[in-house]
């Protein structure tokens, strides 16, 4: 582990810089936690405060502390609010407002950053047919797999997200995604989902894409294992074409939760070779005492046209003060050892 | 001697309360009998229709015996994993059933929205309800 004791002074220094930003957000974090001591009541820590069925408001922010040989940073890594209702006839609607990296400081580089626009993270609505038949359109996570349909700090059990999460596919969609229950198996659900238009706003995406096209299934097994596919393809804005095919498994337990995600992708680019890339990561998860969990995640990622092969092992260690709050550290081994890390987050959701 | 007596009351408690409680819609409702599956997705929002009438769950606010039962027996979950399911659903958009303060009210809800779905101890069933569940 490669932590030396300047670079940990130099983290105590930027908690020291930085202590009227902590204390604005452990005020809001102290305030949320006396809001919530009464159960059930308009505002629940982590659930948000729900004026009527049609307006609930929350949010959440995360902060991380990284260090490695080339890395020493200490940032507020996300600032969002939500706000959705519903109306009694069908109709939802969902808008998430985000400030993503809003404030860094990078102590190998003595350099800050700082992302004060705001963007629109998701803004979409669903009319509700039947269990069988829903309409999502507006800007949406794209629903596939599982790591991207809970993609923020707090609600994750690792500071760090697999590479797959990140590269092999648009994790947003501006578009429809049309769902439901399958009437031929009562347990077997489906997206289709579909894009033909820009990102809503790409300021912070990981995969600006104009068209993309696919179906996601997912069979639950009613026993804690579930098990899910995905198939599609998109076109980046630059002309770039990407075929790809998802696969999913997990099994969840009171105390132990397993879970893998495969997807292989062709990338044909307007210009060059045809890239095959490949991602697997599978992660295990202990709950040794309520609040305490233990995480280890293996992940292989493999671009055979770049030469990109990347072997990653992650231990990680989660304390949630209460379920919402959430205290990671984890270690972070690569098969280059100059890229090995320790990173650390406080999470909240509000 | 106290895991015996533990064991004990949670083997009394499973069969005293077997077939007590029932689901309940409106009599004037078009739902019909639903399965312990469905019963489960409708309270925990993973559905939230029979054929195309929009159903309304409602819960018992508190700790209530009654709620404690429904969710060990229907839900098949312990709280703190349902209250950790209403924190992932909150970043969905998903919010928790609405709550009634008391089986009264919950009968009286059940009775006048349209809609609505709750589950009331067998013996307080009257005309204006139906079961569609005893559990």
């Amino acid at each position: 582990m490669h932590i030396s004791s300047s670079d940990f002074a130099a983290g105590v220094i930027g908690f020291l810089i930085l202590r009227r930003h902590f204390i604005l957000i452990l005020l809001s974090a102290l305030s949320c936690l006396n809001l919530a001591v009464a159960e059930e009541t308009q505002y629940q820590l982590g659930m948000g405060y729900e004026l009527n069925d049609a307006f609930t408001v929350g949010g959440y922010f995360s902060t991380e502390y990284g260090s490695g040989k080339e890395i020493n940073f200490f940032g507020v890594d996300d600032l969002a609010f939500l706000v959705y209702g519903e109306n009694d006839a069908n109709f939802s609607y969902f808008f998430e407002l985000e400030w993503s990296e809003l404030y860094k400081i990078d102590y190998e580089n003595n350099e800050e950053e700082q992302h004060t626009r705001p963007f629109i993270e998701r803004l979409y609505g669903d009319y509700k047919y039947s269990d069988y038949l829903s309409v999502r359109f507006g800007k949406q996570i794209t629903p596939i797999g599982y790591w991207n349909l809970q993609p923020i700090n707090v609600l994750r059990e690792t500071t760090s997200n697999p590479i797959l999460s990140r590269r092999m596919f648009p994790k947003f969609l501006t578009g429809i995604d049309i769902y439901g229950y399958t009437p031929i198996d009562e347990n077997l659900t489906y997206h289709l989902y579909l894009q033909g238009t820009k990102d809503l706003d790409n300021e912070r995406i990981n995969i600006d894409a104009d068209r993309h096209v696919g179906l996601s299934l997912e069979k639950d097994f009613q026993n804690g294992w579930k098990l899910g596919t995905s198939l599609g393809n998109f076109r980046e804005v630059n002309k770039d074409k990407t075929r790809y095919f998802q696969f999913n498994a997990r099994f969840d337990q009171y105390r132990y939760s397993f879970i893998t995600e495969s997807n292989f992708s062709r990338k044909d680019p307007d210009i060059g070779k045809v890239e095959r890339i490949v991602d697997i990561y599978v992660q295990t998860e202990y709950r040794f005492r309520p609040k305490h969990t233990l995480i280890g995640r293996v992940e292989y990622f493999h671009n055979d046209e770049l030469g990109l092969k990347e072997r990653i092992g992650v231990l990680a260690y989660g304390y949630r003060i209460r379920y919402p709050i959430s205290l990671k550290i984890e270690y972070q081994l690569h098969a280059d050892s100059n890229d090995n890390q320790l990173l650390t987050s406080f999470s909240v959701l509000f | 001697m106290r895991w015996l007596i533990g064991v004990f009351l949670v083997w009394y408690v499973q069969f005293a309360f077997a077939g007590e409680f029932v689901v309940v819609v409106s009599s004037s409702s078009k739902v019909g009998l639903l399965d312990s599956n469905k019963v489960r997705d409708l309270f925990l929002k993973k559905r939230s229709f029979s054929g195309k009438q929009k159903l309304i769950p409602v819960n018992l606010l508190g700790d209530n015996e009654i709620r404690a039962e429904f969710e060990r027996s229907v839900l098949r979950m312990r709280r703190e994993e349902i209250n950790h399911l209403w924190i992932k659903d909150h970043f969905l958009g998903i919010s928790p059933p609405v709550t009634q303060a008391s089986l009264a009210s919950i009968r009286l809800f059940v009775e006048r929205v349209d809609g609505a779905i709750g589950y009331l101890p067998k013996d307080m069933v009257n005309d204006n309800l139906k079961i569609v569940h005893e559990f």
